[in-house]
């Protein structure tokens, strides 16, 4: 390949340009900042008898050139070019202008990003309540005419949420068990107290740990599962195209799926409670030689039904948020790739900050209200 | 001018599992050439296409470009090749994280050792060159109509000053205006860079108008191949449905 190269002579009273070699994108890098002396005058006269190859790029740095060395590139005359290389040269000198064009990225001031962010705040707040609201206008409706409930759907999601996540709520709660069991032993065997681990393992388990543990597995899971699902199905128009079949979006997606996790969710922390027992109950009888049935029958005098139950109950709040966070989320993800990943992302740290901040409301209320 | 063909596929089979999609389909286009694949929906133009740009493998068969076996050349021969040939996919394929301008001027940044500014001004010649208003080039693709997502598309694809473009319909979903528009854009890039052009194409006036050579894809082969006049003169029942859907709208 012949570098590219530029330069001018004075020929009587006109000044001729002469360029030679391969003018190509790949040789740019090599032609440096190549400058020509000042023309005397805009309309210059352009010589490519040596020219061997040009492309649009090359003819780009050649006006480029041109142009700050004082030529009009509207008004350079070319001769002994190829037909082909006049072509490009007239096509890229078209269209110089439009090249030169750079538009700043507008930079915004402290005051305006602060202003942007709380509208973007406000209005978030606006159609989560418009979401709340229109979700429970559809499951009223549903309760007038229980036909239009999408059971297949339904029952699609409880297997995808809860029959699926069984296995991984469950390792996951025993291993919780058998940590927390080990550090509580150890601590529990100087004093030779070591039967209250089990009082510790029980209480812990089913009030808090299984609870809100679950609830961010399932937020971790099945939220960023359900956002990215319906965000995807945005991005396609597949949710259009199911307002234009004359169904309802918040019936067929939203609905379902709040209400798979509603029941899902108490089901797996009632395993999860029993999965972190059973860890527990390995680690007592492994180092602190409490047997099976010492185990369970201190369990019996320990851990009333009504502390399980507190435990429960807020598995259900734990899953509307989380439900509600996931599919709001999902259906206001806009038309690009980019969207589906931060809503996705959004709906699990929202997912988990509620799932923290209501378990923290709960037990305020609950010793308040002395349970 | 070399007259060593630029794509050249030899005897090309593919199958999906049972599913044969091409037996046996060998064709040539030399350089400068615009050439159209056409044929009928799900008979593998678009599966061909990836075999040439190396996305997809052949069953068996060679594809080469420039000369170079597609399927025999390790990871950087491969890249190496790509760089010599643009690509405007059906639905554009922008990075949605990307503005129009950077769509266009990634392939410089990543490929020459041309500063960023420099970079941004040949992305804006070839905007300019698709066919795009200046306003145009800070806006992200999500709020860019069809037509304006495949003339970037199209921008990006010519970035490198490629000898060669692949286009898989790249009129479909435009309106007829634009269409035209776009096909002599394409015929002028054309003409005036030296570009040979293989397109897909379902459109027959982008056939009537812009074509030099007209391959015909049906029954896993190449069931013809020449200009527009020549396919109309043979008799198979689906090419005369092919060209008589044209005649039959132009009677009413």
């Amino acid at each position: 390949m012949a570098a590219p190269r530029i330069s001018s002579e004075q020929l009587t009273d006109d000044m001729t340009i002469r360029v030679s070699g391969d003018w190509l994108l790949p040789n740019l890098a090599h032609l440096g900042q190549a400058t020509l002396a000042a023309l005397p005058s805009a309309d210059a006269t352009l010589d490519g008898a040596e020219l061997t190859a040009l492309d649009t790029s090359g003819a780009l740095r050649l006006l480029e050139i041109m142009r700050d060395a004082g030529a009009d590139p509207q008004q350079i005359t070319c001769v002994n070019f190829s037909k082909a290389h006049a072509a490009v040269f007239e096509l890229v000198a078209r269209n110089f202008a439009d090249s030169m064009i750079t538009t700043l990225p507008v930079r915004e001031g402290m005051l305006a990003h602060i202003g942007r962010s709380s509208l973007a705040s406000w209005r978030h707040i606006c159609g989560t309540t418009n979401f709340v609201g229109k979700i429970s206008y559809q499951a009223f409706q549903l309760l007038r005419h229980p036909g239009e409930f999408r059971s297949k759907e339904f029952i699609t999601q409880i297997e995808t949420v809860f029959v699926n996540a069984i296995p991984l709520a469950f390792a996951m709660m025993f291993l919780m068990g058998v940590v927390f069991a080990y550090l509580l032993g150890n601590q529990a065997e100087q004093y030779g107290a070591s039967i209250f681990v089990v009082d510790g393992v029980s209480l812990a388990m089913s009030r808090e740990l299984a609870p809100v543990l679950v609830a961010i597995l399932v937020a971790g899971r099945s939220g960023a599962a359900m956002t990215a699902q319906i965000g995807s199905m945005k991005v396609n128009d597949e949710v259009d195209a199911i307002s234009v079949l004359g169904l309802s979006p918040y019936n067929v997606l939203v609905v379902p799926r709040i209400l798979a996790l509603l029941i899902a969710l108490p089901l797996l922390v009632f395993i999860g409670d029993i999965a972190g027992i059973l860890g527990g109950m390995l680690i007592a009888e492994r180092q602190l030689g409490i047997g099976a049935y010492a185990f369970i029958a201190r369990l019996d005098q320990v851990l009333p039904v009504k502390t399980v139950l507190l435990g429960l109950i807020k598995a259900p709040v734990f899953a509307l948020f989380i439900g509600v966070i996931a599919c709001r989320m999902g259906l206001t993800v806009a038309h690009d790739a980019q969207s589906v990943g931060a809503n996705t992302t959004s709906t699990v740290v929202q997912s988990i900050v509620a799932v923290i901040i209501i378990n923290a409301m709960f037990a305020v209320a609950f010793v308040e209200l002395g349970f | 001018m070399d007259a060593q063909p630029i794509i050249e596929l030899d005897h090309i089979v593919t199958r999906f599992g049972t599913q044969s999609i091409h037996d046996g389909v060998s064709l040539k286009v030399n350089r400068g050439e615009v050439v159209a694949l056409i044929g009928g929906s799900g008979s593998g133009k678009s599966v061909l296409l990836k075999e040439l740009v190396g996305l997809i493998r052949p069953t068996s068969g060679t594809a080469r470009l420039f000369g170079e076996d597609v399927w025999a050349a390790n990871g950087e021969q491969l890249n190496r090749l790509r760089q010599r040939f643009g690509m405007l996919f059906q639905d554009g394929a922008l990075f949605s994280s990307l503005n129009v301008a950077q769509n266009v001027a990634i392939p410089l940044l990543e490929h020459t050792q041309l500063d960023k500014a420099e970079c941004m001004r040949l992305a804006r010649l070839k905007l300019a060159l698709a066919g795009l208003p200046e306003s145009a080039a800070t806006k992200m693709p999500s709020e860019l109509s069809g037509g304006m997502r495949k003339r970037t598309a199209l921008a990006r694809a010519l970035a490198l000053d490629p000898e060669l473009l692949f286009l898989d319909e790249p009129t479909s979903g435009l309106d007829p205006i634009s269409a035209r528009a776009f096909d002599q854009l394409i015929r002028v890039l054309s003409d005036g860079l030296g570009l040979t052009v293989f397109l897909i194409t379902h459109d027959l006036d982008t056939l009537l108008s812009i074509i030099d050579r007209v391959i015909v894809l049906a029954d896993h082969q190449i069931l013809a191949d020449g200009s527009v006049a020549t396919l109309q003169k043979i008799d198979n029942p689906w090419l005369r449905d092919y060209f008589s859907a044209r005649a039959r709208t132009e009677e009413h």
